[in-house]
């Protein structure tokens, strides 16, 4: 998988290595899922994305310290319809970023859906990130940030209000995971190398 | 424009000098002619006697006035002149002019004369024109334009709009140039101060932004000149010709010029409309004609009936359209309304507030008339093109939407269909491996099956993948396909990419298609009909598909039957029917000098000597048979038939895709089924 960096000292450098992993975007349509791969990959942000059939695939590449890390986007269609193909996509995936819109209730019990289903059926050391799209317009809130909050930390999930318009947030999210994911490598590594357990 | 007054819900002119007869029905009475001499009498008779008739009266007054006309006893013109104290000045009025005015206010509309008439009075007589002089003159002009002005003017107001935009006509400009159009930003006509009574100050209020009743005519000489060559015959065009005697296809200059060239070239255009025009207003009986031509080309003004008549749209369907229930609200109209203000809104008319309408409407009137059918993601788009050329006939739009998915796309929107989609996409696989098997190879060492990219492919016909424009053209010639059609298409989209895809890794491949690099059409289109044409029906056959024609049993079990996705999926190259076989055997030489076809028959020698099919090769199924003997059959299609059931076929003939060779196929059920078709010889014989 990720640790093709070559020995590990103890101390865990990890000098010029490459991470890449397997991201996908889950939830309701219309949230926001395109407008945030597109915002994080190209630094757009289109008013009326158009909608995505079956799924999209994106790559971008960032640098963490000293780790490049590339992250490969499985960018999916929200509408439950398309719910059978998404195994697909999730399968193998080693991060998550299930997204609901703040102005939108049902979106993030959609969210919710994802979130049991991820934790079910993906692989069982996926990170999974949880996305409050459109902060921008908090004005038309319905969803409360505690409430997403709470939520998440009883399901031990990242967490971040995002806006794809304004770019709030949006490379952190992307960035936070990408964090924990080395992180994760790292702990993986070194328990390879005994140091722990 | 109004029908005569009847379409609109206002009545047409003034109170005042409206005809007795239209303020008396009680249902508008027709506008006409005669109503507008009573109003040219009543103007007149306002001249001659020099003063406004009832001015400070009332709107109920002024009616009353009107209607009181009715009884009157001398002419409507000496009480209008008593009535205003003007007796004098109408003693005065010429004999003929009294006579005009009051054969013009004759409160019988029956007895009021006509304008052809009132041309013929006497008051007249002193200006007319001699008549011949008039005709000479006449005749003349028309020599001197060649008969365009007339001709072209005969035309519908529609099409002259169209050619005169060919022809470089441009509304915008013209409003410019009468400084009819504002070109200051917004804002900077905003007043600096506003009183809350709303006087404003600070700015002149733009002239521009209020209603201006100009009327500024086009200027039709560029167009005239551009059309000015062409014979009077080409306005008649003749849509039939029995004799073979005269030349029926006419060469245009332009029509082997390239498609996007022809659009924009007035005088092919010109042509085309005046042709389309005349076979539309006769469809359906012109169906055929008009699927002839569209093979041509489509123009684009005629695109939406043309769509419709290709698509064997015909009937009441406006009643059925307005007999559906549109506006209830429904579950899925929140995916809808997320979906529609997405749906290719580069577009003026898709994104404009009513366009946003219309297509709720349609996309609503289609899901509840179809319950068999849910709406999927993707409707939007495929509903989008015919939205966007029926705009002002939603109806049109709905039936062409709703007889191009039973066409091309049966069952897709079944809540559950998956089986319908696995069995297209492997359908797809198969075509990619009987073209190209190079590419096939490639894609299928890298593990990149089509589900990854062509659901939205299929699922929208190419609409959510390509813009307006593109679809187009690329549907004018779908339209004119069967449902096995877009897999062609599919197939000539790949051959575009194909030099990326062929040096490409996953993750590079499927980037390829997310981001999908400029596909030239007209070559697509091209391409595609050139595969369709050399592959055999039945490599595409799909259980799935809309069946219209029942086969009669005793050929029916040489065509395909169906099996199981499972199955399909897992085998590599496409099944071929018997029946296409002989077909391609060609045994009477009827239609190919050389077969197009080799029968490579795997079976044990044994069984291949017992009763083979001719001219076929056998080669006994083994792991490392020998195949080098095939090379020279390269580039025909390449059969492999077992003995029915059995790996061995599907095994053989991956290998043989593995070696390169292309169109390989294998014949469905093996050999055993043309037993009953009598053609097995003993290969000794051969």
């Amino acid at each position: 998988m990720a640790n093709r960096g070559g020995a590990q000292r103890p101390n865990g450098s990890t000098q010029g290595k490459i991470c890449q992993f397997k991201l996908v975007l889950l939830g309701e349509s219309a949230v926001g899922k395109s407008s945030l791969v597109l915002r994080f990959v190209k630094g757009q942000f289109h008013e009326y994305q158009e909608s995505t059939i079956g799924a999209a695939f994106l790559t971008q590449t960032v640098c963490l310290d000293d780790t490049t890390v590339k992250f490969e986007i499985w960018d999916t269609a929200g509408q439950e319809r398309y719910h059978s193909l998404a195994p697909m996509y999730y399968r193998g995936a080693q991060a998550a970023i299930v997204v609901y819109d703040i102005t939108n209730q049902d979106t993030f019990g959609r969210a919710k859906s994802w979130v049991k289903e991820l934790q079910r059926q993906a692989s069982p050391n996926i990170v999974i990130a949880l996305s409050g799209n459109k902060a921008d317009l908090a004005n038309k809130r319905m969803v409360e940030y505690e409430e997403a909050q709470a939520y998440a930390e009883e399901n031990g999930l990242l967490f971040m209000e995002t806006s794809a318009k304004t770019a709030m947030n949006v490379n952190d999210i992307f960035l936070a995971i990408g964090e924990l994911k080395q992180f994760e490598i790292l702990l993986k590594n070194l328990s390879k190398e005994n140091y722990l357990y | 424009m109004t029908g005569g007054g009847t379409e609109v819900l206002f009545p047409i002119g003034h109170p005042k000098y409206t005809a007795p007869e239209v303020h008396l029905s009680s249902i508008f009475v027709k506008s006409g002619p005669k109503v507008d001499i009573w109003s040219l009498g009543f103007i007149v008779a306002e001249l001659a006697l020099g003063k406004k008739l009832w001015v400070d009266l009332k709107l109920s007054q002024c009616i009353r006035k009107v209607i009181s006309l009715l009884q009157c006893d001398g002419t409507v013109l000496e009480r209008l002149a008593r009535e205003h104290n003007c007796w004098e000045t109408y003693e005065q009025l010429p004999s003929d002019l009294k006579d005009f005015i009051a054969a013009c206010l004759n409160v019988s509309p029956k007895k009021r004369l006509m304008p052809k008439d009132l041309l013929n009075h006497v008051l007249f007589q002193s200006i007319q024109c001699p008549k011949e002089k008039f005709t000479a003159k006449v005749y003349n002009s028309v020599q001197n334009c060649k008969l365009q002005k007339p001709l072209l003017s005969e035309r519908k107001l529609q099409e002259i709009y169209y050619l005169w935009q060919l022809a470089g006509g441009d509304v915008q400009s013209e409003l410019k140039k009468q400084g009819l159009i504002r070109t200051k930003a917004p804002i900077l006509s905003l007043p600096t101060v506003v009183l809350l009574e709303g006087t404003l100050f600070g700015q002149v209020r733009d002239q521009t932004s209020m209603l201006d009743l100009r009327v500024v005519p086009l200027p039709l000489d560029n167009l005239y000149q551009r059309l000015a060559h062409l014979p009077a015959t080409s306005y008649y065009p003749l849509v039939e010709i029995k004799s073979d005697i005269i030349q029926t296809e006419q060469q245009l200059d332009a029509a082997t010029l390239p498609l996007i060239i022809r659009e924009r070239d007035t005088e092919y255009q010109f042509h085309r409309v005046v042709l389309y025009d005349r076979l539309l207003t006769g469809y359906p009986y012109k169906k055929a004609s008009i699927l002839k031509e569209a093979r041509k080309d489509v123009p684009p003004i005629f695109r939406g009936d043309i769509w419709a008549a290709l698509l064997e749209v015909a009937g009441n369907m406006e009643d059925l359209y307005i007999s559906i229930d549109k506006e209830t609200p429904t579950h899925m109209d929140r995916q809808i309304e997320v979906d529609i203000p997405r749906c290719h809104q580069y577009d003026e008319l898709l994104s404009s507030c009513e366009g946003h309408k219309k297509f709720k409407r349609v996309l609503k009137a289609w899901v509840v008339s179809h319950p068999q059918y849910v709406y999927w993601q993707g409707l939007d788009s495929l509903c989008a093109p015919f939205l966007f050329l029926n705009f002002n006939k939603e109806y049109q739009a709905y039936a062409c939407f709703s007889a191009f998915i039973p066409k091309y796309l049966h069952n897709f929107f079944l809540k559950d269909n998956s089986a319908i989609i696995q069995e297209y996409l492997a359908k797809f696989s198969h075509l990619i491996v009987f073209h190209d098997p190079a590419l096939a190879n490639h894609l299928a060492s890298i593990n990149f099956i089509p589900e990854l990219f062509a659901i939205p492919w299929f699922l929208t016909m190419f609409s959510h993948v390509f813009p307006l424009h593109k679809i187009f053209h690329l549907w004018d010639k779908l339209l004119l396909g069967d449902a096995s059609f877009p897999l062609y298409i599919g197939l000539s989209v790949l051959e575009q990419l194909r030099d990326t895809l062929l040096e490409s890794g996953f993750n590079e491949c499927i980037l390829l298609f997310s981001d999908l690099p400029e596909i030239d059409i007209e070559r697509c289109v091209t391409n595609s009909i050139e595969l369709y044409c050399s592959t055999p029906r039945s490599v595409t056959y799909r259980q799935h598909e809309l069946s219209l024609a029942t086969s009669d049993s005793e050929r029916s079990q040489l065509e395909i039957s169906p099996i199981t996705v499972a199955e399909l999926q897992s085998e590599f190259c496409p099944r071929i029917s018997a029946a296409d076989v002989l077909d391609l055997l060609d045994m009477n030489h009827a239609k190919f000098s050389r077969p197009k076809v080799v029968v490579v028959d795997i079976r044990p020698p044994d069984e291949f000597h017992r009763g083979a099919v001719p001219g076929s090769v056998n080669i006994p199924y083994s792991e490392d048979a020998q195949i080098s003997c095939l090379t020279r059959h390269k580039g025909k299609i390449m059969v492999v038939a077992g003995s029915g059931r059995g790996p061995h076929a599907c095994e053989f003939s991956r290998r043989l895709v593995g070696e390169g060779f292309s169109r390989v196929c294998t014949l469905h059920k093996g050999v055993q089924v043309l037993r009953s078709t009598n053609i097995l010889v003993v290969p000794n014989a051969m």
